[in-house]
């Protein structure tokens, strides 16, 4: 039985072998010499500045909550799109009602003015 | 039969020691995000449950269309958890649950 | 096919909510922001009228429950189109009437407090809205999926209800422990929920019953052990909810860090909500004679839990300072009350649970008028939290002290009131099931809790408030004093003529 799987390991293996080979190859074959200024930190060429926890302004997170809220919504459109046939009007008529509920939800969104990036 | 003997048993063990390691985690873990990844490591096992599960009960799809919905709450209940660690932590500077002492007697 | 009017309890609270969001985010603030101030949100100064919005939208949706129902559910063969996701038979019309009721109290008296307190926040009320859809779904879910939704549907709204005021430590702190707790109890439930569908290949609730019963046959493949671990874990989800001793930890906490409004909605509709689904699951899927029997099922377990919940909480009730915080104790202790009646279900079920129907009934009106009592004795800076803060009320403002004598002697049981016939049916309804000893420990908890309730009578008609220390001051509030008299109005009558309640509750079973 567990030799159907051989391809598989197979390719697990190459995979990694492959992945080792670059890796260490780099570092054995490679030639180093190392200087002050490659061995900062490179930051667009830029002196790095700042604390290194940097505090991220809350509206990323708004819009990051925002996204995951509404992107996962397409769980439910994805099955009724494979289906969209054979559920006829009525899942028709269901999915227009959801996504309804949606754009109150958006339009509400909006004018809350969580979509505006500046202030 | 299926490949590997029964794989379902495998499934649910799965999904039991996942769920456990949730729980567990969300027991004695005091940082609230930490926390949060367990119930979302909780609700993934039941996910993986249902789904296997689904293996055995055919004819219908309905592990499936509950992984679904578990899925999607999921993500609402991750949006308002998140809103509300983000106001204890502006209030706190801080996401360990035992900064909520305001209220004990 | 005419399902428009058997759903409108459930559609004019759906489609409520989402025009109330759109009015609220479409108006103008009646508030202008200061120089430098945080952005004024488009509810401010309109809570008044979201308020009255809400209560309308939620009243309607009490009143098409009671039209339904009085049209009957068998007038609508429709509805059996929706089994087996949504049940809405005589029992979740019932329920869905006294939620409805509990969230107008609380947009009632949130359109008083909430201006007063300064947290104007017009979210409050679609949020309200929802919860209580949330509360209705879950009551009339069928189905182990529907139940799932309509629980987090409730919870989520309610998480945000309790975290309103974000510049306050308490409030926030509240809602993140109950938000973490709910996590949890949700995440074990839906464990629980599960494994029952990998025993029985079933999700809804009657499937899975008929497979419970099967145990034990030789034909049967439905592995007891699995069945047994789901139940488990959904019963401790739902004690949760209901907040049985001992997974009560979270409930004073969130009580008393939360807004009164949200707390009074936490108390009412979403215990109302989870003990109705609680029934429901309890005698749908785990209604045969073995998983009802004493020696077998669950009614032990629910016993023990009922004892546990009324004596832990009504001791430490007593020993409470802050009212809203033995108001708390005192709805814990509620719950242990209702567990008898579900104990009772065993031997005399149409008896168990109309007793259990009625007692959420009487205790939604009482308990919403307390805490609505409790904010008409507060104002701005000096609310009303403990036994000193309400040391002479009675003489300073005695109208708000006389209704909050007649809900404090409601919720001990005290005739003629609601609360007396609530207590009544559950201890006949346990009386018929020969649980007498249970009955007798129910009956000396309610004399522990008159100490308490009294406690809050005596300061405040036989004590004054200590020279210099800072007394609360009554607010003005036509809501408030609306909502007020509607509960004080609907415990009257229900203590005057306790048949119609019991009538309507058998009715709901019976299908007459």
């Amino acid at each position: 039985m567990l030799e159907l799987y051989l391809p598989m390991f197979l390719m697990f293996a190459v995979a990694l072998g492959l992945c080792c080979v670059f890796f260490f190859g780099g570092q054995l074959l490679g030639e180093k010499k190392p200087s002050p200024g490659k061995l900062q930190p490179f930051e667009c060429g830029n002196d790095s500045d700042g604390a290194q926890n940097m505090k991220m302004s809350v509206k990323f997170y708004l819009t990051a909550i925002l996204f995951v809220v509404f992107d996962i919504e397409v769980v439910f459109i994805y099955p009724w799109a494979t289906l969209f046939k054979g559920l006829g009007w009525v899942g028709f008529a269901t999915m227009l009602t959801f996504i309804g509920a949606l754009i109150v939800a958006l339009a509400y969104v909006w004018k809350k003015g969580a979509l505006e990036w500046e202030n | 039969m299926s490949l590997l003997g029964n794989v379902l048993e495998h499934y649910v063990m799965l999904a039991g020691l996942i769920f456990a390691i949730g729980a567990v985690g969300f027991l004695i873990r005091r940082n609230v995000l930490v926390q949060l990844m367990c119930i979302e490591l909780m609700l993934n096992a039941v996910n993986l449950a249902l789904v296997g599960y689904n293996r055995v009960h055919v004819g219908d799809m309905t592990g499936h269309l509950f992984a679904f919905f578990v899925i999607a709450v999921a993500a609402a209940e991750l949006a308002v958890g998140l809103a509300i660690v983000i106001a204890f932590y502006r209030l706190k500077s801080s996401v360990q649950s035992d900064e909520a002492d305001a209220l004990r007697h | 096919m005419n399902l428009l009017f058997p759903l409108s309890p459930l559609l004019v609270t759906g489609f409520g909510a989402l025009l109330l969001m759109l009015t609220e985010a479409f108006g103008t603030p009646r508030v202008r922001a200061a120089a430098g101030e945080e952005v004024v949100d488009a509810g401010a100064g309109r809570s008044g009228e979201l308020a009255l919005g809400a209560a309308v939208v939620l009243l309607a949706g009490a009143v098409l429950s009671v039209a339904v129902w009085l049209a009957g559910p068998a007038a609508s063969p429709e509805l059996k189109l929706l089994e087996p996701w949504l049940v809405f038979d005589g029992v979740a019309l019932f329920m869905s009437f006294v939620l409805c009721l509990g969230g107008a109290f609380t947009a009632l008296l949130a359109g008083g407090y909430l201006p007063e307190h300064q947290i104007d926040r017009g979210e409050f009320f679609p949020l309200l809205i929802l919860a209580t859809l949330g509360a209705q779904v879950l009551s009339a879910s069928g189905d182990l999926l529907m139940l799932f939704v309509g629980l987090e549907t409730m919870s989520l709204a309610v998480y945000a209800m309790i975290g309103l005021r974000r510049g306050s430590a308490r409030a926030v702190e509240a809602a993140l422990k109950y938000f973490l707790l709910g996590s949890f109890a949700a995440a074990l439930m839906l464990f629980g929920g599960a494994l029952l569908y990998g025993a029985t290949g079933h999700t809804d609730l009657r499937g899975i019953g008929q497979a419970v019963a099967s145990i034990g046959q030789p034909e049967s493949t439905v592995n007891a052990g699995l069945v047994l671990l789901g139940l488990t874990l959904n019963l401790v989800g739902l004690a949760f909810k209901v907040s049985a001793v001992p997974f009560h930890m979270w409930t004073p906490d969130a009580y008393e860090g939360a807004p009164t409004p949200t707390t009074t909605f936490m108390a009412v509709a979403v215990k109302t909500a989870a003990f109705a689904i609680l029934m429901r699951l309890l005698l749908t899927s785990f209604g045969d004679e073995r998983a009802m029997s004493w020696g077998a099922g669950w009614p032990p377990v629910l016993a023990l839990l009922a004892i546990v919940t009324m004596t832990v909480a009504n001791l430490i009730a007593g020993r409470q300072e802050s009212v809203k915080r033995m108001l708390a104790y005192s709805s814990i202790a509620h719950a242990g009350y209702v567990l008898i009646g579900l104990v009772a279900t065993m031997r005399s079920p149409i008896e168990g649970q109309a007793s259990v129907m009625v007692y959420l009934l009487t205790y939604t009106v009482s308990t919403a008028g307390a805490f609505g009592a409790l904010i008409l004795c507060g104002s701005r800076g000096a609310e009303a939290v403990s036994y000193d803060d309400l040391a002479g009320i009675g003489r300073r403002h005695p109208a708000a002290a006389l209704v909050f004598t007649l809900f404090l002697l409601s919720l001990a049981g005290m005739p003629p009131t609601a609360g007396f016939f609530g207590k009544l049916y559950i201890f006949r309804a346990a009386i018929d099931s020969e649980l007498y000893w249970l009955t007798v420990l129910g009956l000396l908890n309610s004399l522990v809790a008159a100490y308490y309730y009294l406690r809050v009578i005596v300061s405040m008609y036989f004590r004054e408030p200590a020279p210099g220390a800072p007394v609360a001051t009554p607010m003005r509030s036509g809501l408030v004093t609306g909502a007020l008299v509607l509960a004080a109005f609907l415990v009257l009558a229900i203590g005057l003529a306790p048949a119609t309640p019991l009538a309507m509750a058998l009715g709901s079973l019976t299908g007459g």
